[in-house]
C-alpha cells in the first residue's frame, strides 16, 4: 500500500497578513479542509477524497510552526481562512471542517455564503455540552478519546510538547462558548446543503449534538458513522469517504440509494 | 422476584414426523397449527390470571418445536386478545433482521400493547444462519449493529443516515414511536462478552439463558463490571435468565420426567452441517470460547416438586442476580397441551406466592 496521501504536495499562499501552509492533492471539484484541533494530518480519507475531489487541506494558523497571537476570535480565525481560500482563487467550493475546524467552517459558511457552495461538519464542536474539554494528555489518552478502537489505528507520530501545548492554547483561546447565540442565529440562514457527521462512539462531542445542527441549519442532513469514535477519518476512511463524496456529488438527492442489489443476472 | 412465562407455541408433533431440521413444509398440519395458536392465547391468560409479570415469545424458524418464526406478529396477536400481562420479545433475531424495520415493528407493538412490551435482542442459534442465508462468521458483527441502529432509530428526534458496516441508510425516521420512553425496557440477549459489554455500554438489561448457575453467575458478574466501567449499577430487573423447568407435585414425580427428558433436540441439523456451522460460528460465556449448542437438548435448569424448585430458585436468584425468570415449562413424557395448563397453574399456585420477596 502506497504512504498516507503520498500523491499530496505542499504549497502556501499569504492571506489576511499570514502565510498559511496546505497540502493539496487530486483533481476534480475543489474540496476545502480544515484540520481539527490537533493540526494537519492527512489521513486515508484524503487519499480515498482526492479520486474525486481537488482536496486542499488548510494548516491554519498557529496550529504549526510559526506562533499566532494575533488571531482572538474564532471568527477572525474564520475571516483569515475564506480570504486563503479566496487567494487561491476558490469561490463556490465545497467546505469540510473537523471538530475545531467545523467550527470554523460554521463561521466561514455564516460569512461568506457567496463562497461556500456546500458544507461538511465532521464531528463539529462548534456546540458543545457544558464542561466538554478539548483532547489533550499523552498519546494513549488522546488516542483513547479520539477513537471507539485505538487498539486498530496505527499511532501517531509523537507531537513535539511545545507545539502541542500551542494548539491547545489557541484552541482554548478562539473555541468560544459552547452554546454561541450570534453563531446560531447565523446557521439558520444558512442556504446551503450541510452534511452533518457524527461517530456513534464519539468521546469528545457527544453524537446528539448533531440534531441540534438539523435542528438549526434549514438544509441539514445527519449522518452517523456506526463505530467510530471522533476521528472518523482515520477510524472509518471508507464509510467517511463514500457517504461525503456522495452528498458533494447530489446533495440532497443522495438519500436516493444507487446500491446494486443483483446476486445474478 | 418476577417470572415470565416463555410461550413457545407448542405444536404437537405426531411420533412419526422426522426429526430433522429444517422440517419438511409437507409434513405440517394445518389444523394442528390452528390449535397451536388458540392454545397460545388460552394458556398466556391463564398466566396472567395466575399473575405472572410477563409472557416471553421467541423467534425460530423451520420447525414444529416453535412456531413464531415472526414475533412480532404473534406479540400483534396476543396483544389484542390478552390485556394485562406485559408481552415480551426474547427476542426477534437482529443478525438476520432489516434493523429499521424491527424498530418500526417494535414501536408498533408498544403503542397497540399500550406500553406493555418488552424488548430482547438476539443474535440467534447457529442454525438460524441458514434461514436468510446469512454468513455465521457475520452474526456477531450484524447483531451489534443491528442492536445500535434499533436504539438509534427509537431515539433520534430528526431524520438521520446510518454509515454502518453491514447496515446502511441514507434516511430514517421512525413512526409511530414506541409509546414507553426513551424506549422499552430493553434487553440484550446472550452470554458473550460482547452482548455484556454492548448492554453496559447502551445501558440496557441482558438476558442469559439456560446455562447452570455458576457459569450464568460469571457472565452476570462481567456484565456489572462493565455497567460500572460505564459509571451505572443495573439492578436485578435489569438481568434476565431464561431457563427449562420441569415442575410436578413430588420431587420422585420430577425425576421421572427428567428420565423421558430426550438428551439430544427434538429436530437435528444433518452432521455434516452441524459440524461445519460449529466451526464457523464462534461463540463465548463472558469471554471464554464455547462451542454452540448445536443439536444438543437444552438443560432443565429447575425440577422438583414446589419446595424443591423453590429452593433452586432461591440459590439461582443469589448465584445469577436476575430479578426475572423467563421459564420454559416441559412436560416430558406426555403430548397432552392439558400437561402444560396443569404445570403452569401449578407454578402459580404452589411457586409463585413463594418467590414473590426473594
Amino acid at each position: 500500500m502506497a504512504e498516507i496521501a503520498s500523491a499530496f504536495r505542499e504549497g502556501s499562499v499569504d492571506a489576511d497578513g499570514f502565510r498559511i501552509r496546505y497540502q493539496e492533492g487530486g483533481e476534480g471539484p475543489p474540496l476545502v479542509h480544515l484540520h481539527g484541533a490537533g493540526g494537519l494530518r492527512l489521513t486515508p480519507a484524503h487519499d480515498l477524497l482526492s479520486r474525486a475531489f481537488r482536496v486542499i487541506v488548510f494548516e491554519m494558523p498557529g496550529f504549526g510552526s510559526a506562533e499566532n497571537q494575533r488571531t482572538q476570535t474564532i471568527k477572525d480565525l474564520a475571516t483569515t481562512m475564506n480570504a486563503a481560500a479566496e487567494a487561491l482563487g476558490l469561490s463556490g467550493f465545497n467546505l469540510m471542517g473537523t471538530s475545531f475546524g467545523g467550527a470554523v467552517a460554521s463561521w466561514m459558511a455564516v460569512q461568506r455564503r457567496d463562497l461556500v457552495a456546500t458544507l461538511v461538519l465532521d464531528a463539529p464542536s462548534a456546540i458543545r455540552p457544558e464542561g466538554s474539554e478539548p483532547v489533550s494528555g499523552s498519546p494513549e489518552e488522546i488516542a483513547c478519546r479520539l477513537y471507539a478502537h485505538p487498539e486498530r489505528v496505527a499511532s501517531s507520530p509523537a507531537v513535539e510538547p511545545v507545539l502541542a501545548a500551542r494548539r491547545l492554547a489557541i484552541v482554548r483561546r478562539l473555541r468560544g462558548p459552547g452554546r454561541d447565540t450570534v453563531l446560531e442565529e447565523g446557521l439558520r440562514g444558512l442556504a446551503m446543503p450541510t452534511l452533518v457527521l457524527f461517530g456513534t462512539r464519539d468521546g469528545v462531542i457527544p453524537p446528539t449534538m448533531g440534531r441540534v445542527y438539523k435542528e438549526l441549519i434549514p438544509d441539514a442532513h445527519l449522518v452517523f458513522i456506526y463505530d467510530a469514535g471522533h476521528a472518523l477519518m482515520v477510524e472509518r476512511p471508507e464509510a467517511f469517504t463514500e457517504v461525503v463524496t456522495d452528498f458533494l456529488e447530489r446533495t440532497e438527492a443522495f438519500i436516493i440509494s444507487r446500491m446494486k442489489t443483483v446476486i445474478y443476472p | 422476584m418476577k417470572v415470565s412465562y416463555f410461550e413457545t407455541g407448542r405444536y404437537q408433533a405426531p411420533a412419526d414426523i422426522p426429526a430433522i431440521w429444517p422440517m419438511p413444509a409437507a409434513a405440517y398440519d394445518a389444523a394442528e397449527g390452528t390449535r397451536v395458536f388458540q392454545g397460545m392465547i388460552e394458556r398466556i391468560a391463564l398466566a396472567q390470571e395466575l399473575r405472572f409479570d410477563w409472557v416471553s415469545l421467541s423467534e425460530h424458524h423451520y420447525s414444529p418445536r416453535i412456531l413464531t418464526p415472526s414475533p412480532t406478529v404473534a406479540a400483534a396477536y396476543v396483544a389484542a386478545r390478552v390485556h394485562k400481562i406485559k408481552i415480551a420479545l426474547l427476542g426477534p433475531i437482529v443478525s438476520h433482521s432489516n434493523p429499521v424495520r424491527l424498530a418500526e415493528e417494535l414501536a408498533m407493538l408498544d403503542t397497540m400493547a399500550n406500553g406493555r412490551l418488552v424488548v430482547g435482542l438476539l443474535r440467534g442459534t447457529p442454525n438460524e444462519t441458514l434461514t436468510y442465508d446469512l454468513n455465521p462468521r457475520e452474526s456477531r458483527q450484524r447483531t451489534d449493529e443491528g442492536m445500535e441502529l434499533i436504539l438509534k432509530a427509537w431515539t433520534e428526534p430528526h431524520p438521520f443516515g446510518w454509515q454502518g458496516r453491514h447496515f446502511r441508510y441514507r434516511t430514517v425516521s421512525v413512526w409511530p414511536r414506541p409509546l414507553q420512553q426513551p424506549h422499552p425496557p430493553t434487553f440484550a440477549l446472550g452470554t458473550s462478552r460482547e452482548a455484556a459489554e454492548f448492554a453496559a455500554r447502551n445501558r440496557i438489561g441482558l438476558g442469559v439463558s439456560y446455562g447452570p448457575f455458576e457459569l450464568m453467575g460469571r457472565v452476570t458478574r462481567y456484565y456489572h463490571e462493565q455497567c460500572a466501567q460505564h459509571g451505572w449499577e443495573p439492578g436485578p430487573d435489569q438481568i434476565i435468565f431464561r431457563a427449562n423447568i420441569i415442575l410436578t407435585e413430588t420431587d420422585t414425580q420430577a425425576q421421572r420426567a427428567m428420565e423421558a427428558y430426550p438428551a439430544r433436540a427434538p429436530f437435528s441439523l444433518g452432521e455434516g452441517v452441524a459440524a461445519a456451522l460449529l466451526n464457523l460460528d464462534a461463540r463465548n460465556i463472558a469471554g471464554e470460547a464455547r462451542p454452540a449448542s448445536v443439536n444438543r437438548a437444552l438443560p432443565i435448569n429447575f425440577v422438583g416438586g414446589p419446595d424443591t424448585v423453590v429452593d433452586q430458585i432461591r440459590r439461582c436468584r443469589e448465584v445469577i442476580g436476575a430479578g426475572l425468570l423467563d421459564l420454559g415449562f416441559n412436560t416430558p413424557g406426555t403430548n397432552d397441551p392439558a400437561a402444560l395448563l396443569d404445570a403452569l397453574d401449578r407454578f402459580g399456585r404452589t411457586v409463585l406466592p413463594r418467590i414473590r420477596d426473594i
